[in-house]
């Protein structure tokens, strides 16, 4: 494999934003995850949990609520009154309703999903019809007259009875008539809606009770609280033959360590998400059929995209974070070692840009050219291009103004290895190649979208020579273009998992692309058919551990001067695929560590396979290759984001 | 109604005055009747005698004679002085006043935009507002007509809506009232305000991260320290001026070391 030197780089200060609602789309089988920030994420429940689509958050967007409607249309409700519709096909807003009734606290979908019902804070409830392109106003519901809709979920706050004002944070409505309230002083009450009576309470902890959701059969309900714990609750027959039933707090979990704010049932698993960023999706074993490893707890913490660029001939860096970017220079050092050894640096690394962005809206995707003079980044509404110059030390910045008008929003940036040409995948479908002059651009060639719908973000990838672009996020498979000709040249065929890591190898020219379920497949754009060696990986299939990962592949690059090694990284670990070795079958250690060298020859041999995997450097944002001799890997330590988390609520343990 | 009778000042200077003072005295007396409302001069007849209060020292002449006529007329004179005093201010003020309303009509002017764009903002609308309304994309927008129309608000109709349909080629904006953006803005901060206190607020068991990581660390059988142990934020100002210091030191070293 050979020697590197490695950069550990710790000083990527990412902090996710908290979630705030979950709504989950049974259909589907999708989740729609809205943070604090005003982002909504949404996941594939089937395809690995992955996160194929997002919208970008916006500072003034703060989502109380979130629910699918019927024919897969995404709702979301906030604090500033609207009611906004996602289209999940072109991947921005379709549009906002302003709902009139001051701050909208909590949203629901008729069982149908054809109707919207709404609570606002000055206490009416309103009614909103679906129509096929927009929702219209219908009815405003008093506060006093009670309506007949069944499964209301609307948080309102009042008084109670203790000392500290009780607020009712989430209620349910069952068909039989009972409803369900969970409060800030941890109570779970059970309440009869006929007699306005309160039939059972339960007090299950000592903080806030923050949200319930109730399974679609109504035979069990989630909360969750303020101290991280998630509980269900089951309807379960009082004696084993009788036909009784009573609800009884079955499991508790503990998955978080802040608030559990949301919480959503699903047929099979309780999902949970919260102020720790953490998604958490745990499967119920009495209700998944096949017990293997899909049966796992899911936890969620990594992005499920690339936030880091690298500009390798000056050992640069840019982060991106929601409203702003930061450029950074590697540090150097000139001593050696051994293998294993910490080098000291000679030079620390060098903060060298703090770019903000204006205006409230969130950055949707950034890159730096590689000879590091060009950084490109996108919001929803705008395009920004930037000159960098570096004279001795210092740099100075230059905005590139007057981007063209059809430039609005990219969904992905991406400059061509000679840092000439900039691709760049706009929201509308098209992708759009511009070629960068010395202090402006011009537009050479807009492909358009062709036939297939939006399936994921779309990754771009070109080739080092420059011929070659591929592009994937549609249902029709991966297109690669021809840039010299301008045309596209083939499409590979489509997979029904979506696309979570692609590149273009130097010289043989060959697309390595990653899917979601851990398949990865190699695409040789001259000839264009599946390389012999992409043949035989599936023809044996990966090893049992390598498709139980739980994290996508977020990375892949190749080495200048070994054609058959291909670096691939996801959030636990990286591995090098040396193409020349063996694949390893089930039965053979697919984790063996560096063997030492004073073992036999024997023993190397048969523990040699294609797949080199080392867990060293974890959690993983960015790993790649920047020479021949040097790696960068971006690691961001769990402590280190909880660190910068709200406070917890306190706990109580003896002896502290 | 009492009439008072003048008091000399009790300075020096003023005896020049006290001698004088006879005419204008009078004169003043006089006015003083006619403005308090005295019976009109007409009715009248006596003269007004007044001793001259004031010098102590007896005179021994006799007190000027004053005719009734002469006093009459200079009563008129005062009269007529006063009116015309106060016509003339009267019209300074109106001139003043149109002038300052011109001022006003002319800057108003100014302000607006020129009549070319107005009259293409007026033909716009009216033939936008005829058209069936059309799917505007931006986020924020009010759309308060259709909601009237649908017939179910009624309190809000005080509210205007104001729609600019584009007019430029390239360009296409909305116009909103402000104050409307105010009040969702504070009604925003105040909900978001609540749920924080609620959370967050006072009454509520919260602990810092560093205490809840160091949780573990305390109950281990050899006890750790503290999760975030070292503050790096504490004490940065003096670090930083000790870094300048060392490197200017550093500096100064060098050229007495040259030297």
């Amino acid at each position: 494999m050979g020697e590197f030197k490695v950069h550990r780089v710790r000083f990527f200060n990412y902090v996710p934003s908290g979630i705030r609602c979950v709504a989950y789309n049974n259909q589907s089988n999708r989740l729609a995850v809205s943070r604090t920030d005003g982002t909504v994420e949404i996941y594939n429940l089937s395809a690995n949990y992955f996160q194929e689509k997002f919208f970008p958050g916006h500072e003034s967007r703060a989502t109380e609520a979130l629910c699918w409607a019927e024919g897969q249309r995404l709702f979301s409700a906030g604090l500033n009154g609207e009611i906004i519709e996602y289209d999940l096909q072109a991947l921005n807003i379709k549009y906002a309703v302003d709902a009139f009734g001051g701050p909208i606290w909590s949203m629901t979908a008729s069982p149908r999903g054809s109707q919207l019902l709404i609570g606002c804070e000055d206490g009416s409830v309103k009614l909103f019809q679906i129509t096929p392109d927009k929702i219209q106003f219908e009815r405003n519901f008093d506060r006093q007259k009670r309506s007949a809709i069944h499964k209301m979920n609307v948080d309102r706050r009042y008084m109670g009875v203790s000392k500290r004002k009780c607020i009712v944070w989430g209620v349910a409505f069952l068909s039989d008539g009972t409803i369900i309230s969970v409060d800030s002083a941890g109570k779970v009450q059970f309440w009869d809606s006929v007699t306005g009576t309160l039939a059972k309470n339960h007090l299950i902890a000592n903080a806030d009770v923050l949200s319930i959701a109730v399974a679609d059969q109504e035979d069990s309900f989630v909360v969750g609280t303020a101290e991280g714990t998630v509980f269900h609750f089951q309807l379960v027959s009082v004696t084993s033959n009788s036909n009784e039933k009573q609800w009884v707090r079955t499991k508790p979990f503990q998955h978080h360590t802040h608030d559990v704010r949301t919480v959503a049932h699903s047929p099979t698993a309780l999902i949970s998400g919260g102020t720790d960023t953490h998604l958490v999706i745990r499967p119920l074993m009495e209700r998944v059929e096949v017990k293997n490893y899909d049966a796992a707890l899911r936890k969620i913490t990594f992005p499920h995209r690339r936030l880091v660029s690298c500009s390798k001939k000056r050992q640069l860096l840019l982060f991106q974070f929601a409203h702003h970017l930061e450029l950074w220079r590697l540090g150097s050092t000139v001593a050696t070692g051994k293998n294993g050894d910490t080098l000291p640096l000679s030079k620390n690394a060098d903060h060298l840009l703090h770019l903000k962005t204006k205006g409230p809206e969130n950055i949707i995707c950034s890159c730096i050219s590689p000879c590091g003079s060009w950084i490109a980044y996108s919001t929803a509404s705008r395009f920004f291009l930037y000159r960098l110059n570096y004279e001795h030390d210092n740099i100075s910045l230059k905005r590139v103004s007057k981007m063209p008008a059809f430039l609005r929003s990219a969904l992905q940036v991406l400059f061509s290895e000679d840092s000439t040409k900039l691709f760049v995948a706009s929201n509308e479908g098209s992708l759009h190649i511009i070629q960068l002059l010395e202090g402006s651009f011009k537009h050479l060639h807009a492909f358009q979208c062709l036939s297939g719908t939006v399936e994921a973000m779309c990754l771009l990838a070109v080739s080092p020579d420059g011929n070659w672009l591929a592009a994937s996020g549609t249902s029709a498979g991966v297109h690669v273009y021809n840039v010299k000709l301008l045309k596209l040249h083939c499409t590979v065929p489509a997979y029904n998992f979506p696309v979570t890591a692609l590149a273009i190898a130097p010289n043989t020219n060959n697309l390595v692309i990653a899917h979601s379920d851990q398949q990865v497949f190699e695409y040789s754009i001259p000839d264009k058919q599946y390389t012999e060696w992409s043949r035989t990986v599936q023809k044996q299939g990966f090893h049992q551990l390598w498709l139980q990962r739980d994290t996508p592949i977020t990375h892949i690059s190749f080495h200048p001067k070994r054609p058959m090694h291909i670096l691939l990284h996801d959030a636990y670990m990286f591995c090098i695929i040396d193409k020349s070795l063996p694949l390893p079958n089930d039965k053979t250690l697919l984790y063996n560590p560096l063997p030492p060298k004073n073992e036999s020859d024997v023993v190397q041999r048969r523990t040699a396979h294609a797949f080199k995997i080392s867990k060293i450097y974890k959690p993983l944002l960015f790993m790649d290759l920047l020479d021949e001799k040097t790696l960068v890997a971006v690691e961001r330590p769990l402590d280190d984001i909880i660190a910068q988390l709200p406070p917890p609520i306190k706990k109580k343990k003896f002896g502290t | 109604m009492v009439q008072l009778r003048p008091r000399a000042s009790r300075t020096p200077a003023s005896a020049e005055a006290m001698v004088d003072e006879g005419q204008p005295a009078s004169e003043e007396e006089a006015e003083h009747g006619l403005l308090l409302g005295q019976p009109s001069s007409g009715a009248a007849a006596e003269p007004l005698e007044e001793d001259e209060e004031g010098d102590d020292e007896f005179d021994d002449e006799a007190p000027e004679e004053l005719t009734f006529a002469r006093a009459q007329e200079e009563a008129r004179e005062e009269e007529r002085r006063v009116r015309e005093t106060v016509r003339r201010d009267k019209t300074l003020l109106k001139e003043k006043r149109k002038r300052r309303e011109e001022l006003f009509i002319e800057q108003k002017k100014r302000k607006l935009l020129p009549d070319t764009i107005l009259e293409k903002l007026t033909t716009a609308s009216q033939t936008n507002l005829k058209e069936s309304p059309r799917k505007l994309k931006e986020v924020n927008f009010q759309k308060k007509n259709e909601e009237c129309e649908k017939g179910s608000h009624s309190k809000k109709v005080k509210e205007k809506v104001q729609k600019v349909q584009s007019v430029s080629q390239n360009k296409s904006y909305l116009a909103l009232r402000l104050k409307d953006q105010d009040l969702r803005d504070s009604r925003q901060q105040a909900a978001k305000a609540f749920i924080h206190n609620s959370l967050y607020g006072p009454g509520t068991n919260r602990t810092t991260v560093n205490k809840f990581l160091s949780l573990a660390n305390k109950r281990l059988p050899v006890k750790k320290a503290a999760a975030q142990f070292l503050n790096n934020s504490w004490g940065t100002q003096n670090k930083q001026n000790a870094k300048r210091f060392k490197r200017r030191w550093m500096i100064r070293k060098m050229k007495t070391s040259k030297m």
